[in-house]
């Protein structure tokens, strides 16, 4: 598939247009206030915490700035849906995203690709006959990616996931004599940790998951510039999202075979 | 006095005869202004031996008309003029005696300890010939001006047990304040508290400010504060004698008490916290009267003590559910914690707070017994963030050795 001739290496493609990148960068903003704004109630040890919060009224300004910043997100939530529902394009992104048992398949072929312990035995010649009948399990290939590697589906849905916990635990906890009227200070309780816990979840996978795959990771290091200008070079496509590539390219001859089959006449 | 006075006269009998000719027999207070009027007039070591007429005649003594040779007694029989340097001092007691009594008996009668032992005498806080009533306002002992008087000796030459800047505490107090700034009267100055000519040392039992009888003294003025805080927790044990039980001046502070709305006090809504785990999480204590640890720990953990720890100071502290002069057991029925007061209690802050507001543990030192809800949450969670952190940092170590490896051997 390498070169078909159809797809040029410098060529540019739209990964994330400028709706998207808003979206992303809405959602940038907000998850950082709300952490800047939350976390120092989880670690209140924390020197750095104390100190962006020395001045008088601070913490009162800190509970309404976190209040704009969880306002600012689930308006981005819902023009996300909108945007998904409403326009071709986000209906299609969204199809690419759905999970697929592909997606844990991929993981695990990964994983013990980049490991490549079971290359290092069949080298060293244990259980030679077995790796001979099942060469599968060589992990030879890296696997192959689709528009979204399971990374970013992972991420997707794990954004997805925990705005909505911790919107309904932050309504509740927003609205406490609303909560208190519906439930027994027990369940209060329970939103009040799963926010803070999930803040932390949330937190982590962003410093250390996205992080090293937007950041750190030697391919793209030190940043992918897609969040910023939404561009993809036909060079990287075929590296990164190979069946991407190959849909592209696949309906690109669909189209030259028709104009060609089409012209003689 | 005056009356007091008369009886000290000597042979009643003759008491008419005598004041008939005393102004023949004694010498006149003009004998004595004759020199005294004088303001150069120094004895032979300098000494100044001017009296201030007027401010004398103005005086309590002056007003009522007592002589020279009243006070200065070895001077009634002396005839030659001038008289001789050396006199004997003024024995107030003479008229005084009750008074007189009360300040040997008191902590200013006794010689301190130490190098220079001090005795203090009537005219070091009262002054001599300008002596006024505690009423006038012109007096050193009246209530504006009797700080001054007392801080007069406390803040350099005559130490107390605490100190000078102990005493210069008071000057920041709620109570000097309305003395300095509003000109209130009747607000609490040394003698107030400690009292006047009976004032004694604080280990002393008989001491005002003693542990014994604080609560009284302050409740002299605070009567409501007094009731409230015999009827409460603390106060019912106080009446029992426990020496552990918090008085007045435990959470107020001694001098310096302010008001709680003041940064300063160790009752301020962001403090209020640390001065009730002082006890409340002393484990002696604890033991000795069966009370509940870790408040401090589980007032914390919560989202009050959270934001109370980031000074914010609207949240709930100890007092706010708790009360403060009026704290009772949650099983009394009067308590702000019982179960049937609760909705009205977290109602102050929590507008239309119903049952539910019960439904729960306020204070949760042990999750896994208490807060089985939250502690499951808890469990769950810290399960799924250790295992996603753990599944990351494999991937990206896997990542990582690969790439190496990649670069190694291309």
């Amino acid at each position: 598939m390498n070169d078909t001739g159809l797809i040029r290496d410098d060529e540019v493609f739209l990964r994330m247009n400028l709706a998207e990148r808003i979206q992303h960068f809405l959602l940038i903003f907000s998850m950082g206030t709300l952490m800047l704004t939350g976390l120092p109630l989880i670690f209140t040890e924390l020197k750095i915490f104390k100190s962006i919060f020395a001045f008088e009224k601070a913490f009162y300004f800190r509970g309404i700035l976190h209040r704009v910043a969880a306002v600012v997100l689930i308006v981005n939530i819902v023009g996300h849906v909108f945007y998904t529902v409403f326009t071709r394009r986000g209906r299609e992104n969204f199809k690419e995203m759905l999970p697929k048992f592909q997606d844990v398949k991929d993981a695990w072929n990964l994983f013990w690709h980049n490991v490549g312990l079971t290359r290092f035995l069949r080298k060293k010649g244990v259980g030679k006959a077995f790796f001979d009948k099942h060469p599968a399990l060589l992990f030879e290939k890296e696997p192959e990616f689709g528009r979204y590697n399971f990374i970013e589906k992972f991420e997707y849905w794990a954004v997805a996931w925990g705005s909505f916990v911790m919107i309904l635990s932050g309504f509740f906890m927003w609205k406490v004599e609303l909560s208190l009227k519906l439930f027994p200070l027990w369940v209060h309780d329970i939103f009040v940790i799963v926010h803070g816990y999930e803040a932390m979840l949330a937190f982590l996978a962003v410093i250390i998951w996205h992080m090293y795959n937007v950041h750190l990771n030697p391919e793209v290091f030190p940043m992918s510039k897609i969040w910023l200008n939404g561009k993809i070079t036909g060079h990287e496509l075929r590296a990164l999202h190979p069946v991407e590539y190959r849909k592209i390219a696949e309906s690109r001859k669909r189209r030259l075979e028709e104009a060609n089959a089409s012209q003689p006449k | 006095m005056r009356t007091r006075r008369r009886r000290r006269i000597p042979l009643p009998a003759v008491a008419l005869g005598l004041m008939l000719i005393a102004p023949l027999l004694l010498a006149s207070d003009d004998d004595c202004l004759a020199c005294h009027s004088d303001r150069q007039l120094k004895s032979a070591r300098g000494k100044v031996l001017f009296v201030d007429q007027d401010s004398f005649r103005t005086s309590s003594h002056g007003q009522a008309g007592i002589a020279c040779v009243d006070c200065h007694a070895d001077l009634q029989k002396v005839k030659d003029f001038p008289h001789a340097e050396k006199l004997k001092p003024v024995a107030c007691a003479s008229c005084h005696d009750a008074d007189e009594a009360a300040l040997r008996a008191s902590v200013h009668g006794q010689p301190h300890d130490g190098q220079n032992p001090i005795v203090v005498s009537c005219k070091d806080c009262h002054g001599t010939h300008d002596i006024r009533g505690k009423d006038d306002s012109e007096s050193s002992v009246y209530s504006l001006n009797l700080p001054d008087t007392c801080e007069n000796c406390h803040l350099e030459r005559v130490r107390t047990g605490r100190g000078p800047d102990f005493i210069r505490q008071y000057n920041q107090s709620a109570h000097f304040r309305a003395l300095e700034k509003s000109g209130l009267s009747l607000s609490a100055t040394c003698v107030t508290c400690h009292g006047g000519h009976d004032v004694r040392a604080v280990k002393d039992g008989r001491s005002r400010v003693s542990r014994k009888n604080i609560i009284r003294t302050c409740g002299r003025c605070h009567v409501g504060i007094e009731k409230n805080y015999l009827d409460s927790v603390h106060g019912k044990d106080y009446i029992k004698g426990s020496a552990d039980v918090p008085v007045c001046i435990d959470c107020h502070n001694e001098h310096n008490i302010v008001s709680p709305e003041n940064l300063g006090s160790r009752v301020y809504a962001t403090k209020v916290a640390a001065v009730c785990s002082r006890c409340h999480d002393d484990e002696r204590l604890a033991r000795q009267y069966g009370l509940l640890t870790s408040r401090l720990k589980s007032y914390s953990a919560s989202y009050h003590g959270t934001a109370s720890k980031f000074g914010e100071i609207r949240v709930a502290n100890c007092a706010s559910c708790h009360g403060f002069h009026d704290i009772r057991v949650s099983s009394d029925p009067k308590s702000m914690i019982n179960p049937a007061n609760m909705s009205k209690t977290c109602g102050k802050c929590h507008a239309g707070a119903g049952a539910n507001f019960a439904k729960g543990k306020v204070h949760v030192v042990s999750e896994k017994t208490e807060s089985r809800g939250s502690y499951v949450a808890k469990v769950i969670y810290m399960s799924i963030i250790g295992g996603m952190v753990s599944i990351f940092l494999i991937f990206i170590a896997a990542d990582l050795y690969r790439r190496k490896r990649k670069r190694r051997s291309p």
